[in-house]
């Protein structure tokens, strides 16, 4: 768009036709105070707080709803403007209880702050104030009635970002008042935006309320441990009495791929860390029960036994199971302690995608996979398969602003009538189960139309043609497209210029278990144990043969030749059903947090810390990498990282060939093997990277093996500095052309919903008490044009 | 829930009228309170799904207008404007003596349902001072007299018509 | 002459010791005076250790805050703050401070968080006997720091109801 010129308190400013007022002053760093005033949200011009004289106007003008032309003159901080601001704080803090030192927000308020710069210190209202009492709408929502200063920003997140409409305003004038859909509560999706956004202490978080107060925390910028979209949530952590304690999660840094962006999940269900059936000491199985002891005892036992089955019977008589939830790391470095230490190719993971054959499918195309940020700006969007809304919010939200904002045309293929589908431009049900059938048709194979149910082959033609003159057209689908239908998809898409692809998985790191080789038969980047040559150079012997996956392990240790079992975060009895009686006469350890299926078999259980309590990095399904950082602390629980090592150490291997660590010459562990506490320690490790004196000095510390990873792992080469400063890396998809000879069936969905997450779920009492208290049936799905 | 074949004519007709299905939703809310007498959850409901609204934004509309209302109100809405040219002839002697009459307070209604009392503003009848709107009708230039002889004549239409 | 100017500078100086020798002491007979304060006088804006205050009805004054601690310069201030609920009534605003411990290893009785307090919750009272052998007992917790219930309230009938109901005698709670 052409350049507009106009001057601000005699400063030149220019900036395209169509800018607001307010965002042209931003520019230049000349700050407008508004409050109903919100990027990417619809215009509102309620608080009158952003009045700024514009040249040859009558009157004051607001800001926020002025479009720049040219030659305008603009003044913003002169007699006239001040003294309006005055009054409106004034008239804002007529019924405002002046409760801040009780009330959540203090300290972070931006009516505070505004007052604090803007207001006055006497007001002229000497009536008593109207007091409402407060408000539980959900059991994560709270609602202050008197502190509400009617911005309707909660309104306008909640219906036109979130597409949920649960929040509207009623009445008028001076008794409007903000009101949840059901009469007296919310029903809703429970993402606490409304709660973020709210500028003052209006909607307060049920999780947080009164626990403390914004400067007595530390807030820690980390990634979510739910879905695979990889949030940003910032997580607030104070000092408790076995470590540090997490009191709230919110995204106050917007810095994260998912901008103003958090669901429930993000936002609250950090609270697994403090459930009382947290495993917090090594249990060892004595007389048929799991009994407390020792660290020492348990390293000891399990690397005496996995040694003797190893030199005894051969690696083969040992499996491995990794975890979707466990960092890049603790993944890469179980993939080499399980062949180099264990000698075992006999190791895998739930998989909750075909990321084998996705890799496969992109060889040659190492740009094609799509980011997380890509979804928010590309033109146009396939979805097949999956409803983003409840097993990816973030992407989900990406798409819907993507097409609220920018126009995008959204297409939809789903056999449900998913919420997305009404930011679609069009929607095409199929039946269930036949995902597979459209990939293959879209990519050029036409019988497979006939399996599509209803539509005509003529309305099916007409939309591949139609995606096909899509420009950079992003194609996401799930699960539900396995092997060469994968291939045929991304054919499909090769046809579309500039097309992009994303392979949805459902945990945090499932794509990175993937990556880092938790697979029988393939190394960390895809790479066929029988093309290990690279790998062979590095990490010295292994086993070239493709070892046994889950079902077979099971199968092996009920026919008595698995003799040793290890599942680090991982609930394979719960969760894929193994029988937990096949490993009666196997060695079983496992670490995890609780005594899952699993762990209740096993005969060493190591209580493991959770991603929020250790530092690594994640991959999301888009592929793109983030720092991880600790934020919470447990006493008594160590990283899975520490005990892969301490497991190798007391095997007798030496650890410096499985971690190489140190080496540089400096001789102290400077903080980076204890997690990031704070800012300044994050700008510590920036530094010490840019000047290359990153130590790694402890066998413990992740960023030691990132180093190898970086250097092994293909489209793992990002730049470290961005990503120690908490930059979102994408690593690009590069896979050998190999992959598409998976089992198909050992696929296992997680189908978590909104309110669900899998083990941790279960254990965290925010996401428990709202499932408690929905409605059995789902909520009535609400629309708007 | 089922509206009458004239709501429903006009109901679709002022569906073409509009861009945006929303649009219709005041005067639909008019022309429903006028047929069932109020804003039911039914009704609300039913609009809302027509409209492709939620429930929740009905609401909203309706709280914010003063002549919508989602409870029910007697066969006559006496409306007394107090606004200042009727207030200056005599309207709030006049809004007394209704409350006084019907022994009901503002926003109340008669025991018989019959007569539902409200004070309003200006109703646009400064020229015929002190003015009442019962129902869609004006009464002007009115006095306590007139009032009552007004009350009585409602209150034999209404029983006949009940009696009928 | 500097003989005489020597005399004349000591004739000053001694007959300030001469002066002082005649006038009242001012040393206070403290530990051995009489009274609680053993002898000492405390001047009324004297900075000693803290007191929080009670309300008209009995209540906890703070509202957990925060504030104190945040002004604090030797972070010498921990609280954690619960809610009050109608079964448990602490403080007249919403929250309460469950713990609020003031380390006086650390605290150099400036006033500052006397000054941040919204609620005039903390203040400086005059007990200034607080030296102690063992570092850990000059940690006073909330219960040290607590002002006693007013005596008209007689037997803190809000904060133990149900033993009151119970029959208990209606008698001050002793070091609250």
């Amino acid at each position: 768009m052409a350049d507009v010129n106009i001057t601000v308190d005699g400063k030149k400013v220019t900036a395209p036709a169509g800018t607001l007022l307010i965002e042209a002053c931003k520019s230049v760093g000349i700050e407008v105070p508004s409050f109903c005033y919100y990027p990417n949200l619809s215009l509102q011009g309620a608080c009158r707080m952003c009045l700024v004289k514009v040249e040859k106007m009558p009157k004051l003008q607001t800001a926020c709803t002025t479009v720049i032309s040219e030659g305008m003159i603009a003044i913003t901080n002169n007699d006239e403007v001040r003294q309006a601001r005055k009054s409106m704080v004034e008239l804002l803090l007529g019924n405002h209880p002046l409760d801040c030192p009780v009330c959540d927000a203090g300290g972070e308020c931006e009516l505070q702050d505004m007052t604090f710069s803007y207001g006055a210190a006497e007001s002229k209202f000497m009536e008593a104030k109207n007091h409402k009492d407060e408000q539980q709408w959900s059991p994560v929502v709270y609602f202050d009635r008197p502190r509400c200063i009617l911005c309707y920003r909660c309104v306008r997140v909640c219906g036109e970002a979130m597409d949920v409409w649960a929040l509207g305003v009623q009445n008028r004038g001076v008794v409007s008042v903000i009101a949840p859909n059901k009469e007296d509560h919310l029903e809703c999706e429970e993402c606490g935006m409304c709660i973020d956004i709210c500028p003052v202490g209006a909607l307060t978080s049920g999780a947080y309320r009164y626990k403390t107060r914004p400067w007595e925390m530390n807030h820690v910028g980390t990634i979510c441990t739910h879905c695979g979209d990889g949030c940003k949530t910032t997580l607030g952590v104070r000092r408790s009495d076995s470590g540090m304690q997490i009191v709230r999660g919110d995204n106050r840094d917007k810095s994260g791929i998912n901008g103003d962006f958090l669901c429930i999940k993000g936002r609250y269900a950090f609270d697994f860390a403090d459930d009382p059936q947290r495993v917090t000491t090594p249990l060892i199985r004595r007389d048929g029960q799991l009994a407390p002891s020792t660290w020492e005892e348990a390293f000891e036992l399990i690397g005496k036994r996995f040694a003797e089955i190893r030199d005894k019977e051969g690696g083969r008589a040992i499996g491995v199971v990794g975890s979707n939830r466990t960092t890049n790391e603790e993944n890469y470095l179980l993939s080499k302690f399980a062949r180099v230490v264990l000698k075992t190719n006999s190791i895998d993971h739930r998989r909750t995608a075909d990321f084998p054959a996705f890799a496969a499918a992109m060889v040659g195309k190492p740009h094609a996979a799509a980011t997380m940020r890509d979804v928010f700006n590309a033109p146009a969007i396939l979805v097949i398969g999956n409803n983003p809304t409840e097993q990816h919010p973030l992407l989900a939200w990406q798409i819907r602003n993507n097409v609220r904002l920018h126009r995008a045309r959204l297409y939809v293929i789903n056999s449900r009538p998913i919420k997305l589908r009404r930011q679609a431009t069009s929607f095409t049900e199929i039946p269930q189960g036949t995902e597979g059938q459209a990939a293959a048709f879209l990519g050029g194979d036409d019988s497979a139309a006939e399996a599509l149910g209803s539509g005509s082959r003529e309305m099916w033609v007409g939309l591949r043609d139609k995606l096909r003159g899509e420009g950079k057209l992003i194609i996401i689908f799930d699960s539900a497209i396995r092997g060469k239908d994968i291939s045929a998809l991304v054919k499909f898409g090769s046809a579309v210029s500039g097309a992009k692809f994303v392979c949805l998985g459902d945990y945090s790191n499932s794509r990175g278990a993937a990556d880092m080789g938790l697979y029988p038969d393939f190394l960390p980047g895809y790479r066929p144990i029988a093309d290990a040559s690279t790998f062979k150079d590095e990490w010295g012997d292994m086993p070239t043969a493709p070892g046994l996956n889950v079902s077979q392990m099971a199968e092996a240790a009920a026919a008595g030749t698995l003799k040793g079992f290890y599942v680090v975060g991982s609930n394979p009895v719960g969760g894929l059903g193994l029988d937990p009686f096949a490993f009666s006469n196997t060695f079983v350890v496992v670490q995890d947090m609780f005594l899952t299926e699993t762990a209740q078999m096993a005969d060493v259980v190591l209580p493991s810390a959770n991603a929020y309590e250790k530092a690594g990095t994640f991959t999301n399904t888009c592929g793109d990498i983030q720092l991880v950082k600790k934020a919470g602390e447990v006493s008594d629980v160590k990283s899975d990282f520490e005990m892969i090592v301490r497991i190798a150490d007391a095997t007798g291997f030496e650890v410096r060939k499985l971690v190489p660590f140190g080496g540089r010459g400096t001789s102290a562990d400077m903080g980076q093997s204890r997690g990031a506490q704070s800012g300044e320690a994050d700008r510590h490790v920036v530094w010490l990277e840019a000047h290359g004196l990153e130590p790694k000095m402890s066998p413990f510390d992740p960023m030691a093996i990132l180093d190898e990873i970086q250097r092994l792992v293909p489209g793992y080469d990002v730049s470290r500095m961005n990503l120690l400063a908490g930059n979102d890396q994408h690593t690009t998809t590069v896979g050998t052309g190999q992959g598409g000879v998976q089992d198909a069936k050992l696929i296992a969905p997680a189908n978590d919903n909104l309110f669900t997450s899998g083990t941790l779920g279960r254990y965290s009492r925010a996401l428990n008490s709202v499932i408690e208290n929905r409605n059995p049936e789902p909520a009535e799905e609400v629309a708007a044009d | 829930m089922r509206f009458s074949d004239e709501f429903e004519g006009r109901f679709s007709e002022m569906l073409s009228h509009y861009p945006t299905k929303r649009s219709v939703l005041v005067p639909t809310l008019l022309y429903a309170q006028d047929e069932v007498g109020y804003l039911s959850d039914e009704v609300i409901a039913e609009l809302a799904t027509r409209l492709d609204l939620t429930e929740l934004e009905v609401r909203n509309v309706i709280s914010y207008y003063s002549m919508l209302t989602t409870k029910a109100r007697g066969k006559y809405n006496v409306q007394v404007c107090t606004n200042i040219s009727c207030m200056l002839r005599g309207a709030e002697e006049i809004f007394e003596h209704c409350k006084k009459r019907l022994g009901v307070g503002p926003h109340g209604t008669t025991p018989d349902n019959l007569f539902s009392l409200e004070e309003v503003e200006c109703i646009g009848a400064c020229s015929w001072a002190p003015a009442v709107q019962v129902n869609y009708d004006f009464h002007e230039n009115l006095t306590v007299d007139k009032m009552d002889q007004l009350f009585d004549e409602c209150k034999k239409e209404g029983t006949q018509l009940r009696n009928l | 002459m500097p003989i005489l100017k020597d005399i004349a500078a000591i004739a000053k100086g001694m007959s300030i010791t001469f002066r002082e020798m005649f006038a009242p002491t001012v040393v206070e007979n403290y530990p051995d005076g009489p009274g609680p304060l053993k002898g000492a006088k405390v001047e009324p804006r004297y900075r000693g250790v803290h007191v929080l205050q009670r309300d008209e009805n009995g209540l906890e004054k703070c509202v957990a805050c925060f504030l104190c601690a945040a002004a604090c310069p030797s972070n010498c201030i921990f609280i954690e703050a619960a809610e009050n609920t109608n079964e448990l009534r602490v403080s007249g605003a919403e929250r309460y401070a469950k713990v609020y411990n003031i380390d006086y290893n650390r605290c150099i009785f400036c006033g500052y968080c006397v000054e941040a307090c919204p609620t005039d919750a903390i203040t400086h009272g005059h007990g200034f006997q607080n030296a102690s052998f063992n570092a850990s007992n000059l940690i006073y917790r909330k219960e040290q720091l607590l002002a006693a219930v007013p005596a008209h309230l007689g037997a803190n009938a809000i904060f133990n109801r149900a033993d009151v109901e119970g029959g208990a005698a209606a008698v001050p709670v002793p070091g609250s």
